[in-house]
């Protein structure tokens, strides 16, 4: 099947058939509703949060033994939240930022944006040091995922055994069958929009594709010249109107914070409803440590900074969810007598195989206005150099999608090929005519990228993290392979010249899954291995990454992570 | 240039001969949320007075990023009274390398060092060098690349440099009139995306001229 006989075409020849063509797929959201009505408690009318819903939620005392305490509001503990408050646990998550009210906390602006990034001081080492901030991790509730583009693809099959097929990576202590009825569950919830998906394991999506923009377009046209199969989607973002969040408005600025609720975070997809179910959101409270009784080697609680004071949260079970750098980070400084080197790092793997994706972006300039900030930064990928291709030098592989950074990304990128002063202005001035299409470049875990312990301290008093990365053989071969295919699409569009900047993308792992302790810090269900009654339920569990983007993976993971909990809890 | 509308409609960086003429992002305005109108229009403020840099490295920073951006004309973006305020809130991204201070360490130790530079090279401080010797200091720095310069790795600082200097620049609304881009979108969102489609207040590119066909 031709993608380009049955893709949308760009937004200017769409007619009115969106609606019919969502209505087509209301059973699904019926069927949601039954299961996480938050994009139904959301206001239908102009604002964007629903205020009573907050100011009526559920205040537990620190003195409250609660049936969980999650630490961080993002992809894993906002959706670990909602299913344990649906499942009637009584629950408190912790955020260290802010609880957002799009309308007035979020701007359409890029330098206006900063605020809604994680920019306490880290610091960055190795061969590659990773640059963070804006480029990797958010701060307040719905964490990173409010800044995220939106694209939600799922993970390979083949991602869960690379160590076995393919002699790289690692194994997982579960399959991709284990997670395939979270996946359904989570795109339902999302909603995701795309065409239907014919890499991994094929499957459909419940909001149809969006239509494209310039950038779009762009990719399309090359890659149908390239013979390289390519699709509209998968995002996280309305195509029609799902409970009372509107149809994205194609204004280009997700990566800043939909104002318009159409694209997903946590914010809106899980927590609205975990409120409804008892659950509290302690935003701007910082988690410090994390409690163990000494005697009975179970986690009490979490110790947390608010308003200048310290306070405890004593509860039933601790599951973190802070991000994978800060998860780790806590975990280093919660040592104790019984965990002298930090809590569940008896084997020296907290902070371990961290990884990232190597995430090369090539520009292409066309004669035509491309004008690629008018529409959703994520609109077409690409899954087909994915896996292993045997007559390759390398492992594993990489997938491409469309891009579009705003101005000032534009112009990193641009001064990132070197040029200054009147060269960088020239360049600049010409941004409607550029295209961009990135990749995520599935690099491998290693032992020797890692987050340890720094000398500085924050202003919590604490040691701040310290996060080494280098890239091994086989990543620079993948970052090599995809920007040749980018650079390929591009110029077959019709690009006069291309350029290729590198940089990195999406954070996983850090306190990996594993089959025992001496190869992961949690087992198959997310628990840690050293404190029966901890979880880990965000990225940092991830032991390998795929090329595909994290959140929808790290959201599947968690939902399963909690139902597994809610289990066996009630069988004991 | 527009001639009905408010004073300096359509300003662009130094008035330079516009690609997108009559092209004015702020004319929008009455179409963005409050929220954003007021951060945006914030930068169109007088800068307050400058608080991080000392008066010694104000003369060097502000020469190094007038030739960073090209800028040295009226209308100017104030790029180093917007990142002295960065500098001074600790509005930073937080990270920083192994091998070098936070941000605001780095600023002052890198101008410092190419102060040094312009005395060793030109028997001059900085500011009293010529435009020319500026820039040729500039360039020896990032020509220097991933090596050693005065103790910090050269491409470290040339990333830093620019990195605020480009965050600040485009972030004005000024520079957007310079390269077409329409600014804010919301509440009203993009009716016409698509390559060649343009709003109806969005301008056509007059002088589309390639700078990758283009040598200076
Ligand atoms: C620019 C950008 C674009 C991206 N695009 C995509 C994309 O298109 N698709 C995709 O799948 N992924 C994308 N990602 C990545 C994705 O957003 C993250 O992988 C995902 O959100 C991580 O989930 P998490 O649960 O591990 O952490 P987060 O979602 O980051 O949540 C962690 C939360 O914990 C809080 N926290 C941390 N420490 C503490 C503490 N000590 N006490 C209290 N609270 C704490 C933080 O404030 C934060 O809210 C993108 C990321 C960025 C930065
Ligand atoms: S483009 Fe759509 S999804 Fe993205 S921020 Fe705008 S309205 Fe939201």
């Amino acid at each position: 099947m031709n993608p380009a006989e049955t893709g949308p075409g760009p937004l200017s020849r769409v007619t009115g058939g969106l609606r019919s063509l969502f209505d087509a797929h209301d059973g699904a959201a019926d069927r949601v509703r039954g299961r996480n009505e938050s994009a139904w408690l959301l206001p239908n009318g102009q604002g964007r949060t629903n205020h009573r819903l907050r100011e009526d939620m559920h205040r537990y005392s620190p003195d409250d033994v609660v049936d969980a305490v999650i630490v961080g509001c993002g992809a894993g503990g906002a959706t670990a939240a909602q299913r344990l408050a649906r499942a009637g646990w009584s629950v408190v998550a912790i955020d260290a930022g802010p609880f957002w009210d799009p309308d007035q906390d979020w701007v359409s602006d890029e330098a206006g944006s900063h605020h809604l990034y994680w920019t306490e001081p880290r610091v960055i080492d190795g061969e590659n040091p990773v640059p963070l901030g804006s480029n990797n991790s958010g701060r307040g509730v719905g964490g990173s995922m409010v800044h995220y583009a939106g694209y939600a693809p799922r993970f390979h099959p083949s991602d869960f055994h690379t160590h076995s097929v393919d002699g790289v990576g690692a194994d997982w202590p579960i399959d991709y069958d284990d997670l395939r009825p979270f996946y359904e569950a989570i795109e339902g919830e999302l909603p995701v929009a795309g065409q239907d998906w014919p890499w991994g394991d094929p499957h459909r999506y419940p909001h149809r594709a969006h239509p494209v923009g310039g950038n779009g377009e762009v990719f399309q046209r090359g890659a149908l010249a390239q013979g390289i199969d390519f699709r509209v989607g998968p995002v996280a973002i309305t195509n029609g109107r799902f409970g009372n969040r509107p149809h994205c408005i194609y204004r280009g600025f997700c990566l800043q914070g939909c104002k318009v609720n159409a694209k997903a975070s946590p914010l809106i997809t899980h927590v609205p409803d975990a409120l409804a179910h008892g659950a509290e959101i302690r935003a701007d409270a910082m988690v410090v440590g994390i409690d163990v009784d000494e005697r009975t080697g179970r986690a009490t609680g979490v110790r947390y900074l608010r308003g200048g004071r310290e306070y405890r949260q004593r509860a039933g079970h601790v599951l973190l969810a802070g991000y994978s750098i800060e998860t780790p980070r806590l975990l280093l400084n919660s040592a104790s007598k019984r965990f002298p080197e930090g809590l569940c790092n008896d084997f020296d793997l907290v902070g371990r195989y961290l990884m990232v994706q190597g995430a090369p972006q090539t520009a292409g300039r066309f004669t035509q206005e491309i004008r690629m900030y008018k529409a959703p930064p994520p609109e077409v990928s690409s899954e087909q150099f994915y896996e292993t291709d045997p007559t390759k030098p390398y492992k594993r592989g990489f997938s491409i999608q469309t891009v579009s950074p705003l101005p000032i990304t534009w112009a990193e990128h641009v001064a990132g090929q070197g040029h200054w002063g009147e060269d960088l202005r020239r360049y600049m001035r010409d941004y409607v005519h550029w295209s961009v299409l990135g990749a995520l470049c599935e690099f491998l875990p290693q032992a020797r990228n890692r987050v340890t312990l720094a000398e500085e301290k924050d202003r919590y008093g604490l040691p701040v993290a310290h996060f080494s990365y280098s890239q091994c053989e086989n990543d620079k071969h993948l970052l090599k392979a995809a920007q040749q295919v980018m650079e390929g699409i591009l110029t077959a569009a019709g690009a006069s010249e291309t350029i290729t900047f590198t940089r990195n993308a999406h954070l996983v792992g850090g306190a990996r899954m594993a089959t025992d302790e001496h190869s992961g810090v949690v087992g198959a269900d997310c628990r840690t291995f050293a404190v029966p009654n901890l979880l880990i339920v965000d990225g940092s569990v991830l032991p390998t990454q795929g090329s595909a983007n994290p959140a929808l993976t790290i959201m599947a993971n968690s939902a399963r992570a909690a139902e597994r909990l809610v289990h066996t809890a009630a069988s004991r | 240039m527009v001639s009905d509308g408010p004073a300096l409609a359509g300003t662009t960086p130094g008035g330079q001969p516009v690609r997108f003429p009559g092209f004015d992002v702020l004319a929008q305005v009455d179409h963005w949320d409050p929220v954003t109108a007021g951060v945006v229009l914030a930068r169109l403020s007088l800068p307050s007075p400058l608080r991080f840099f000392t008066v010694a490295e104000e003369g060097i920073a502000g020469a190094l990023l007038d030739h960073l951006l090209d800028q040295y004309e009226d209308p100017r973006v104030p790029v180093l009274q917007m990142i002295d305020v960065r500098l001074t809130e600790k509005q930073t991204d937080g990270w920083h390398y192994a091998d070098l201070p936070e941000d605001g360490q780095a600023w002052r130790d890198s101008l410092r060092a190419i102060d040094d530079d312009a005395r060793s090279r030109f028997d001059a401080s900085f500011t009293e060098c010529t435009g020319e010797q500026q820039k040729t200091l500039i360039q020896a720095v990032q020509d220097t690349e991933g090596k050693p310069w005065h103790g910090m790795r050269a491409d470290r600082i040339w990333s830093l440099w620019t990195r605020y200097a480009c965050t600040a620049f485009y972030a004005h609304p000024w520079a957007w009139n310079e390269i077409g881009f329409s600014g804010p979108a919301y509440p009203r969102g993009y009716k016409n995306p698509g390559i060649d489609a343009r709003e109806p207040y969005e301008v056509r590119d007059h002088l589309p001229i390639d700078p990758t066909r283009e040598t200076s």
